[in-house]
């Protein structure tokens, strides 16, 4: 199979490069493991704010439907259910339906790849019950399951915050935010005051000691600064933070620099949001853990750059695209976030980790 | 960690003690743990634990997480049936690249 333009993930960051290039004309494939397009979208039911400026802000799952309808209006092949498996030495993407593996061959690759969620080890957490933040937000709000009846969240991030306010409003009972912290990670207060309003006691400065339960959890032991106190329940629900996912990069040989605002390693890139191999772009969540309004910005601008590159577009035009949305990402992103972006362009050439595939 | 029998290979079952006996013994990466444990080596190949591996590393070295290299990613990118990566294609095979990895020159590996 041949493209102009193959982007890896179809979320909100792989679904806006490809609006970007294929409405320039472009042939755009866009490979992802799920059944539908929108990557975690479609489980995001709270109110994302503030978007790009073409946005008016809306839900996750609307947004989804929003991005899938206009690529409808374009080119763009859809390649559900299949995975990248690897690359080829002759450069094509080896991708499965799961029956076969076929090569794609394409002239600029997007990876928008997304974040995966860290976890939080402490005895028997591996125990049935004890689930990633995101796990319980997709069985709710995705496959409408119950995950629990009571629950604990451990970590403060404003998306456990957002996540316990979704379970409560399924009914779950949130008995308590358990932060190693002295204070919340949460960067929106908004959230924090309402989850204090309703009564959830947040305990800062501590950590869970350890899960019990036959087959499943049932109790845990928290350790509070100068007790230990137990809670009965049946769902623990891990916020250990969000990394970007590299497997594809590493496999493309392209390099790493570390920067810890972006959820530490994060592939190097220019302000192009082009790799150091010249024909791979990064966008979204794999170019540094942020929020909605850049993810959507970093998938246009890499769209831009490789329409450029494949001259679908001018090199003024599309110069001038971009430094609009660098600017706009400027004010949308969280300053210590577009810092910590700043900074790892800067280190686009000197990367920590390079040449890493080939030994 | 308080207590050392906290899992933290899920899929090998490696715990928090075997990791920390590799880093006392000189291990400072994820694949010099992998190596001597097989943590990271089961069906999720590394997903979950190589941040708390390195995390762990972190703690006991006082090696910041920058020093801490990422671990090696090999094809494929996730678990796939032998039966399908050796697709019955005449035009292509998945199986010879998997060979990719190691770059010959002149007959020797580069």
């Amino acid at each position: 199979m041949q493209t102009d333009v193959l982007i890896i993930g179809g979320g909100p960051a792989g679904l806006s490069a490809a609006i970007e290039a294929a409405s320039r004309g472009l042939d755009v494939t866009i490979v992802d493991e799920a059944n539908q397009l929108g990557g975690q979208l479609n489980q995001q039911t709270q109110e994302l704010r503030p978007l790009p400026s073409i946005y008016e802000s809306m839900r996750g799952f609307e947004l989804a439907h929003k991005l899938i309808e206009q690529i409808k209006d374009y080119n763009v092949r859809q390649l559900l259910n299949h995975r990248v498996v690897g690359f080829y030495a002759d450069g094509s993407a080896g991708i499965t339906d799961e029956e076969n593996v076929f090569p794609v061959n394409a002239k600029k690759i997007i990876v928008a790849s997304g974040a995966a969620e860290k976890a939080v080890a402490f005895p028997k957490w591996t125990m049935p019950g004890i689930m990633t933040i995101g796990a319980a937000q997709t069985l709710i709000n995705r496959d409408f399951v119950m995950p629990g009846r009571e629950a604990v969240i451990v970590g403060s991030s404003d998306f456990a915050m957002e996540t316990a306010i979704q379970l409560m409003d399924v009914g779950i009972r949130v008995k308590a935010i358990i932060e190693k912290q002295s204070g919340t990670a949460a960067k929106e207060q908004e959230k924090v005051s309402e989850l204090t309003r309703k009564g959830i006691p947040f305990y800062f400065n501590s950590f869970i000691k350890e899960a019990r339960g036959n087959g499943q959890v049932e109790q845990i032991d928290v350790a509070l600064p100068d007790e230990v106190i137990t809670l009965n329940v049946d769902l623990v629900c891990m916020d250990g933070g969000r990394a970007p996912i590299l497997d594809v990069f590493y496999q493309l040989g392209c390099s790493f620099g570390f920067q810890e605002e972006l959820g530490g390693w994060v592939p190097q890139y220019n302000n192009r949001l082009q790799t150091d191999r010249e024909d791979v772009f990064i966008a979204g969540n794999a170019a540094g853990i942020s929020t909605h309004g850049p993810l959507l910005l970093t998938g246009m601008i890499a769209g831009i750059s490789a329409s450029e590159e494949l001259q679908a577009i001018s090199h003024a035009e599309a110069h001038e695209m971009r430094e609009a949305l660098w600017k706009e990402l400027g004010l949308l992103e969280y300053k210590e976030v577009y810092s910590g972006r700043v900074k790892h362009l800067e280190n686009f050439a000197s990367p920590v980790l390079k040449d890493q595939f080939i030994s | 960690m308080d207590d050392k029998s906290t899992i933290i290979c899920r899929c090998e079952e490696i715990s928090c003690e075997e990791v920390e006996e590799v880093i006392s013994n000189g291990g400072r990466t994820f694949d010099d743990v992998k190596r001597i444990t097989r943590c990271g080596m089961g069906p999720c190949q590394a997903k979950i634990c190589t941040s708390l591996v390195a995390e762990i590393i972190h703690q006991q070295t006082g090696l910041s997480l920058s020093e801490i290299p990422l671990p090696r990613m090999r094809m494929p990118i996730s678990p796939i049936k032998l039966e399908t990566l050796a697709t019955n294609s005449t035009s292509f095979s998945a199986v010879k690249s998997v060979l990719d990895e190691v770059e010959l020159e002149e007959g020797k590996v580069r």
